[in-house]
């Protein structure tokens, strides 16, 4: 276990090197640059230029690459060029607001979305199941900032049970559900029609098995059955699709954050890149591989815990 | 019943911060979050429009216009000017104080001040103050300017705009990298909280010259979403918003109950430049004919008639220094055919545009690509994200570059960057001349220079002429900034305009029941 943990941080540590080559060289092969954002459209080209030299972006391309991953193995991911201020502490300021976010909704989608597909499965082409496909194809095709905007004209706007503006940053534990309610229920209905997909079609081909018949043969109580035995089974695929969706839960939030105005990373990236903030862009990169990597990590530790039969060696 | 205690307690949930409901100010600004919040460093529009609540300069245009004509005492009560205007002397008012505990501001802060706005190292300005030789103190409320040459609007350059803004020596000094987030001024609001993605909280300056404000705190929040920010001031969250500059967001914003809108100068100047170095181009007939192929009503009509004015010149209305008196195109495909085959184009003739995806300038530039071709001039568009759009434009590569840019407004300044040979793009003083225009270089320079007012707007006059006549380029609309607020917020004066492209919030600014 230890070993196997020890080696995918090994390649989680290649992983990383190559994001962070592509991204280096992918923001300054983009036309634009950060001088430009910094002294507006009137400066002269002799202002831009001086500019550029003092950002360090007169340098060769290696010796600016050399100093970058110098400073990433040392912990100093430099200042944000546009700010001024350093990429680290801008990261980890609204980080939280987006984790915390991205967590409540996945738990929300799990937990509409797993007793749904359940549902749909073992009704299987009766109403509820018709009922719940459409919906989950209904949230699958919505994209997240039309949906963000409806929730805000129905429960902002006539209800006014919650603020356009939400600021995540609450002091008391009512607030911040009250600021997190909306963008996570928005984000949570997303990921649960994702995992009522998948949970339903998981459990269908579980509910064909051998066993479940054995099982209905010797009396079982149906709930016991449906719950205890054929869900435990089917959940694999439904954590894989979970731990794989976390990209689009966080692509999303992205898009989230900003209708609902809540800080984030999401607001800080498309600053950053309307701005060719470089350092700020390269900041946030190492940030989201680290997050993936971890997420994949964890969903490879949970298929132990769900089927102790696997092994990691 | 029921309900009336309901909506109490929702009142209640809202009004909870800090102060009184009337003294808080909440504004929605449309972007991400805070650049650089030193006055000399700034230049977004989402900064400048705050930095003008919380600094003055030694001049400043009256609040609520824009023109350079306005200009009244900020912190200098008076000045004079020698016979060769080179040499100007501000007497300085003595009630100035800084915010916080920095003391009062003497002549050492404003020379501390303009020197900085020079200095190429920090300033995003420091062009502009080229021609000052020295800033000195000549007393301890007396300064002293001195220019190598004389400069079309020195006065302009001193209002609190670009690098006109006075900041505190000991500030400054104190604070060092600290200031680009603690900016400290002398205005009527002082800096007092950043939240990062958030806001930037201001409150009212106790000991601030022109007596204390009424508002006492406003919170400038970064809302980048244009639907949410509507929907915050629609549900009351904030009272005033930036504007989409949009026709149909005027019409939107105006049926939210007690809603007052401002549409304010200086616009966004909209203008074609053409490349007369490339063929067809360098033929002044094609360039005639594109003139004459584009009908500046229908723009307007297209781009809303209550937020866009025709352009005819390539100075914006408004400007010191514009005329209407140049060569004018009239709306006619017929002359711009014949034109086209005067220039041995009978079948029409395909030019080439690089452009910004920016939706704005994206539609008024497919108008205007219907428009030709009605004429059988083709216009290609090729789309780049815009930063990309920036720096293709500025390499040479686009045929036909449409910019649109708000300037400081004297026509020199227009003039100078899009039309002055030395601004050609490729060269090393280029700024922003994309049409490779030399025609009225004599004339900018000498308005420059000249000293009497009436021959200096001749000038420019002149040169605006030229530059219609060889049709560098074809000016089509500005677009005016558009800001809405609630009803029940008295600005104190009436807003026509706003060189920091924001309202004026001063210490007349207060709620009214």
């Amino acid at each position: 276990m230890t070993a196997f943990v020890l080696k995918r941080l090994g390649f989680a540590v290649i992983t990383l090197f190559a994001v962070l080559t592509i991204v280096f060289f992918i923001v300054r092969v983009l036309p634009g640059d950060p001088a430009m954002a910094i002294l507006g459209d009137q400066a002269s080209q002799a202002a831009l230029n001086a500019l550029r030299a003092r950002l360090g972006l007169d340098q060769p391309l290696y010796v600016q690459y050399v100093q970058f991953l110098g400073g990433v193995v040392v912990g100093d991911w430099g200042v944000s060029m546009v700010s001024g201020r350093p990429v680290i502490q801008e990261i980890l300021k609204v980080l939280p607001a987006t984790l915390e976010l991205t967590f409540v909704s996945l738990v929300l989608g799990a937990a509409v979305g797993i007793p749904l597909g359940v549902w749909s499965a073992v009704r299987r082409n009766k109403l509820p199941d018709y009922i719940t496909r459409m919906a989950s194809l209904l949230g699958l095709s919505f994209p997240a900032f039309v949906s963000a905007v409806l929730l805000l004209i129905v429960f902002a706007i006539q209800l006014r049970w919650f603020p356009v503006i939400s600021s995540g940053q609450g002091t008391t534990l009512s607030d911040r559900l009250r600021d997190l309610a909306l963008p996570a229920i928005n984000l949570g209905l997303i990921m649960a029609a994702y995992i009522t997909r998948v949970s339903r079609s998981a459990m269908l081909e579980v509910l064909n098995q051998d066993y479940v018949r054995t099982a209905h043969a010797k009396g079982l109580a149906f709930a016991t059955i449906i719950w205890r035995h054929c869900l435990r089974n089917a959940l694999i695929p439904v954590v894989t699709v979970v731990g794989l969706y976390l990209g689009i839960l966080i692509g999303n939030s992205v898009l989230t954050e900003i209708v609902f105005n809540r800080p984030g990373l999401g607001k800080l990236i498309i600053g950053a890149l309307n701005q060719r903030d470089y350092t700020m862009l390269q900041g946030m990169m190492v940030i989201y591989t680290l997050i993936v990597v971890l997420v994949n990590l964890i969903t490879d530790l949970t298929y132990g815990l769900i089927d102790p039969r696997i092994k990691y060696s | 019943m029921r309900r009336t205690i309901g909506l109490t307690l929702i009142g209640l949930a809202m009004a909870g911060s800090a102060h009184a409901a009337g003294e808080t100010l909440n504004v929605g600004m449309g972007s991400a979050d805070a650049g650089k919040l030193d006055p000399h460093v700034a230049t977004s529009t989402p900064d400048k429009g705050l930095l003008h609540w919380m600094f003055n300069g030694l001049v400043r245009i009256k609040p609520g216009e824009a023109s350079p004509a306005d200009i009244e005492p900020d912190i200098a009560e008076s000045w004079t000017t020698s016979e060769d205007g080179l040499t100007w002397t501000f007497t300085l008012r003595q009630d100035v104080d800084c915010h916080g505990d920095y003391g009062p501001l003497d002549a050492e802060d404003v020379v501390f001040s303009l020197n900085r706005a020079a200095d190429p190292d920090i300033s995003a300005f420091a062009d502009s103050y080229a021609a000052f030789e020295s800033v000195e103190a000549t007393g301890d409320h007396e300064v002293t300017i001195t220019l190598k040459n004389p400069v079309p609007s020195l006065l302009g350059l001193l209002v609190p705009y670009h690098g006109g803004n006075i900041v505190c020596k000991d500030a400054v000094e104190a604070l060092g990298t600290e200031f680009e987030r603690t900016p400290i001024g002398t205005g009527p609001f002082m800096f007092e909280e950043y939240q990062p993605q958030q806001y930037v909280k201001l409150v009212a300056n106790p000991e601030y010259f022109r007596g204390e404000p009424q508002i006492k705190e406003i919170y400038y929040r970064y809302i980048p979403s244009d639907s949410s920010r509507d929907l915050a001031f629609q549900s009351g969250e904030i009272d005033m918003i930036y504007g989409k500059q949009d026709q149909t967001w005027v019409e939107r914003i105006s049926e939210v109950p007690g809603t007052k809108v401002a549409v304010m100068t200086p616009g966004e100047m909209s203008v074609i430049h053409l490349n007369m170095t490339m063929p067809p181009l360098d033929d002044v007939r094609v360039r005639r004919a594109v003139a004459h192929a584009i009908d500046r009503n229908a723009l307007v009509e297209f781009k809303g008639p209550d937020v866009t004015l025709a352009a005819v010149s390539p100075v914006p209305e408004g400007n010191l220094g514009y005329t209407g008196d140049v060569p004018t195109y009239e709306f006619s495909v017929e002359k711009a055919k014949a034109l086209l085959a005067e220039a041995g184009h009978p079948d029409g003739v395909t030019i080439k545009a690089i452009h910004t995806t920016l939706p704005g300038m994206l539609t008024t530039m497919e108008a205007v690509q219907a428009l030709l071709r009605e004429a059988d001039i083709n216009l290609e568009i090729e789309t780049v994200e815009h930063a990309t759009f920036h720096e293709q434009i500025r390499k040479d590569l686009s045929q036909v570059t449409h910019y649109a840019a708000a300037r400081f407004p004297v026509a020199d300044v227009y003039l100078s960057q899009f039309f002055h040979s030395d601004a050609i793009v490729g060269k090393p003083t280029a700024v922003a001349n994309f049409s490779h225009c030399d025609v009225a270089d004599e004339e900018i320079a000498a308005a420059r220079a000249e000293t009497d007012d009436e021959k200096q707007l001749e000038l420019w006059a002149e040169a605006q002429r030229k530059i219609m006549d060889e049709v560098c380029a074809v000016p089509l609309v500005q677009s005016l900034q558009l800001w809405a607020w609630k009803d029940t917020l008295d600005l104190g004066v009436e807003v026509n305009g706003s060189l920091n492209l924001s309202p004026p919030v001063t210490e007349a600014a207060r709620f009214v029941e």
